[in-house]
């Protein structure tokens, strides 16, 4: 069954239209909700809300908008929700473009030791910074870097203007460069 | 056409904007010729690169208990 069919039966009730379409999207929800949040039972939890909140208003899906962007919203909504529970960010809106470019951070990657890192101890670099972002910052990170949509669609999902989510990505790439940067020279 | 001046802090600044779309502007004309001669700047360039690379490689899969206790917690079996 195609997924408007799956969609206008699971409107209806259908309950086996409603499991297809959660199995189809489970992944993709997961997956999105572990980047932004970097803990398995986090992503659980908000995946788990996220699929709660689509069955409970799936009647006012209309179409307009494909069904993943509509749950992404969804996602990123329970996303923000369970990062703000969190104080230890340490990019803050406020901080300036002369301390996000200054130019000390212009190091040479090709001598950090990337490739001999085990997966785990690169893991810890990269949750470990993205947990000092803002979430705001963290889901434009995500949207449109990492699940690739384009500056106008994360926009879109996030009710961004278009230089919001330009500005918001070009700090968030150069930040958790940063930060990586600080690990390795640790 | 007058020619744009950049610094190596415009360039940072400009390759984090920008990166992946269309730069034809003479701002980014200016910024691909910068960075065609300056070491630092490049490697600034390659190592953003390199940090959106780390985090997309970085994935996660759904366990497979998980996707039971959704579906209990949804209330929806697999085969119905």
């Amino acid at each position: 069954m195609n997924e408007e069919l799956l969609i206008a039966s699971a409107k209806n009730g259908d309950r086996k239209a409603l499991a297809e379409l959660v199995k189809n999207y489970e992944q993709t929800v997961y997956s999105f909700a572990f980047k932004v949040c970097r803990n398995r039972e986090k992503a659980e939890n908000i995946m788990q809300e996220t699929f709660y909140s689509m069955i409970k208003s799936l009647h006012q899906f209309d179409g307009n908008s494909k069904l993943s962007t509509w749950l992404y919203r969804i996602v990123v909504n329970h996303c923000l929700m369970e990062a703000r529970k969190n104080s230890r960010y340490t990019f803050v809106e406020q901080e300036t473009d002369e301390s996000l470019f200054d130019e000390k951070y212009i190091a040479d990657w090709s001598s950090l030791p990337i490739k001999n890192l085990e997966t785990k101890e690169l893991r810890n670099i990269l949750d470990s910074a993205i947990d000092k972002l803002q979430p705001e910052y963290r889901v434009v990170f995500t949207l449109r870097d990492v699940e690739e949509y384009s500056t106008e669609e994360t926009a879109k999902m996030l009710e961004l203007s278009v230089p919001a989510v330009k500005s918001r990505l070009h700090r968030a790439r150069s930040f958790l460069r940063n930060e990586i940067t600080k690990a390795f020279q640790k | 056409m007058n020619k744009e001046k950049v610094s190596c802090k415009d360039v940072m600044g400009h390759i984090c904007e920008s990166l992946s779309e269309e730069m034809n502007s003479p701002k980014c004309v200016a910024i691909k010729e910068h960075l065609e001669t300056c070491h630092g700047c490049k490697s600034y360039f390659t190592s953003v690169e390199m940090t959106i690379d780390l985090y997309k490689k970085c994935t996660e899969t759904l366990p497979g208990d998980v996707h039971k206790k959704l579906m209990a917690f949804l209330e929806l079996t697999d085969e119905q």
